[in-house]
């Protein structure tokens, strides 16, 4: 399959091809008052008309007064390029009634439906136009890829070629056909997800492939891109969990993990679509600090509808997303795509210092001198140990039960205050799941 | 109808509420005829949109410009030719579109407005006739040959892309002057605005 393949006119000028009325008769263009030749109502006429060329090339044109004009002579006429005048050193007479053109490396057209090229009489007024298309022979088109949202669907999306501007209108068309039978379609619904792509809405076979291409066709040429080849079964997405809001729903909930600092407890429902069909999905966390722009992943959630988050900072507000992935249709185990992340839900976790008057748990009304608060826990938590432990061996798992049995003694305020932004009251009730 | 009496004429309440309607949907079509004269220039290019551009005057078989006389005609026979006018341009306004489509495929708002245009001519038509008929005065005159459109499509397609170009400014053009004409000769039948 050739990569692209130039048109007709390549370095001369070309007229194009245009489709001709079944009610066409020369006599017609009498009512317009038009002299027969195809310059429009002018006492002129500019050849080549409308002519195509490659950006770079040279053009050599004429305008010619028509002969049964009385005492009409080319002299003083002269050319206008996009309203522009053209200097006179382009331009010289081939003979009394013939002004000649020439131009050379042309840039690529201004406008798609032609450059105006005129010739004009001594007095300005308009004798003849011509419209000239300059630009390039499109590029392959590649990147093609698809999704379908319902199995019965099928969007695709490509890129249109590396040079992009051809500065000539470029058609693309999306064609696809069942691999080992069947005609050629064409896509029909264009520019659904943006300006190179197209929707195929119904009538689509399952468990077999498709192979699908792009064609791209302008004055200049064409070029199609490889074939994607693929099942609709494959390329199969889901929209994302039930939106998360500033309120939070039913469905994504994050809530601390009793009074443990450095952890969030993640639960949330199957999207109800899925249980539609028989597979499985597959989900992934990603959460980051409120002022962070850097997200964490989480990748091995696999198919529970639960997870905690461990290491996390006390006393800081995170960001959670939820998305999934439908892998395992009917059986298969070949990956679908990658839902939407579901919006934010926040939550944060309990802080560690309780400074501010009112609020320290662990800081003694009339006060010790004081030498920090984390000391003074620190004190605190080994006169603890001394009358409760029984295993000398100090542990994290020692101190947090610690930490535990402390909040819930003290009715700790930042489990009453709240913990979202908005100042309402969070999710974090009881323990995780 | 007499433009010269001196009072205005006393209408029935339906007949004046129509005339009123009517006069506001021709000064509403002015304005969007003047909009898509700027949108049609703008994409043939220049010199299309430059002040002081002056294509021959093509003149269309059966459609021209309101004449130096129309205003010295009876009230009737101005408004027949407004009422003629409108009939013949949703045609070429149409055939314009169709050859607009292939040399500006990539401008939907242009496209749009010379669908809209089409169909908003025939809707002020069809009103003036409404009017006409209702004021007893009969609707077609001598009017515009049905042969403009078909004449225009043929030459539309045959002629070089310029010349195209061309013709589409002066239809839209004359789709401007007719439906101001039109509604200056409105003017005179609403109730109180009687110049």
């Amino acid at each position: 399959m050739p990569a692209g393949r130039p048109g007709p006119a390549a370095q001369s000028a070309r007229r194009p091809p245009r489709p001709l009325s079944s009610l066409w008769s020369p006599l017609l263009l009498c009512v317009l008052g038009v002299p027969r030749g195809g310059s429009g109502a002018h006492t002129a006429v500019i050849s080549p008309q409308d002519p195509t060329l490659l950006i770079g090339s040279s053009l050599q044109a004429t305008c010619s007064i028509h002969g049964d004009t009385p005492g009409a002579t080319a002299e003083g006429l002269y050319w206008t390029l996009n309203g522009r005048r053209l200097p006179s050193e382009l331009s010289h007479l081939l003979n009394t009634s013939t002004l000649a053109l020439a131009l050379a490396n042309l840039n690529g057209s201004r406008q798609q439906s032609g450059d105006n090229l005129v010739c004009h009489a001594q007095d300005g007024s308009i004798l003849a136009g011509s419209c000239l298309y300059v630009g390039l022979p499109p590029e392959k088109p590649f990147n093609i890829s698809c999704w379908s949202r319902n199995m019965k669907d099928l969007t695709c999306r490509w890129t249109p070629g590396t040079r992009g501007e051809t500065f000539l209108h470029t058609n693309y068309s999306l064609k696809y056909k069942l691999r080992w039978y069947g005609q050629d379609n064409t896509c029909e619904e264009y520019h659904t997800v943006g300006p190179h792509s197209c929707h195929i809405p119904k009538d689509l076979a399952l468990f077999t492939p498709y192979e699908i291409w792009v064609e791209a066709t302008n004055r200049l040429g064409s070029a199609r891109s490889d074939v994607l080849t693929l099942d609709v079964l494959d390329v199969v997405t889901r929209p994302a969990p039930p939106p998360v809001t500033t309120d939070p729903p039913p469905d994504v909930h994050v809530s601390r993990v009793g009074g443990l600092e450095d952890q969030l407890s993640v639960r949330w429902v199957s999207p109800p679509a899925l249980k539609d069909f028989l597979f499985q999905a597959k989900y992934q966390i990603r959460y980051r600090v409120e002022d962070s722009v850097d997200w964490k992943v989480v990748d091995d959630v696999s198919n529970q509808t639960s997870c905690r988050l461990a290491g996390l900072k006390p006393g800081t507000v995170y960001f959670v997303q939820v998305r999934c992935n439908p892998f395992g249709i009917y059986g298969s185990k070949k990956a679908g795509i990658w839902s939407e992340w579901s919006h934010p839900t926040a939550a944060s976790t309990p802080r560690s210092e309780r400074p501010g008057p009112g609020g320290g748990v662990c800081e003694p009304r009339g006060g010790e001198p004081s030498s920090g608060p984390v000391r003074r826990e620190l004190k605190q938590f080994l006169g603890w140990l001394k009358k409760h432990a029984y295993c000398s061996n100090l542990s994290f798992r020692l101190y947090d039960q610690w930490r535990a049995w402390m909040q819930k003694s003290h009715k700790t305020r930042n489990q009453d205050e709240g913990i979202l932004p908005s100042g309402r009251r969070g999710t974090a009730r009881g323990p995780a799941g | 109808m007499d433009p010269q009496a001196d009072s205005p004429v006393s209408f029935l309440p339906h007949l004046e509420a129509k005339i009123r309607q009517t006069h506001n949907l021709a000064r509403l079509l002015t304005k969007y005829a003047e909009q898509l004269l700027e949108e049609y220039v703008q994409q043939q290019g220049d010199p299309f949109g430059l002040p002081g551009f002056s294509p021959p005057r093509l003149s269309l078989a059966g459609l021209s410009g309101p004449s130096p006389s129309h205003m010295g005609l009876p009230l009737s026979e101005r408004l027949r030719q407004d009422a003629a006018a409108l009939d013949a341009l949703p045609g070429l306004l149409d055939a314009v579109r169709r050859r607009q489509a292939e040399l500006n495929p990539s401008s939907p708002r242009l496209l749009r407005n010379l669908e809209d245009a089409a169909r908003q001519a025939r809707a002020l038509g069809v009103a003036v006739e409404t009017v006409l008929a209702a004021l007893g005065s009969a609707a077609r005159g001598p009017g515009p040959e049905p042969a403009a459109t078909t004449a225009l499509s043929t030459a539309n397609n045959a002629a070089g892309i310029f010349s195209a170009k061309v013709l589409g400014l002066h239809v839209c053009g004359l789709y401007g002057e007719w439906v101001n004409r039109t509604e200056g000769d409105l003017s005179q039948l609403v109730p109180g605005d009687v110049a």
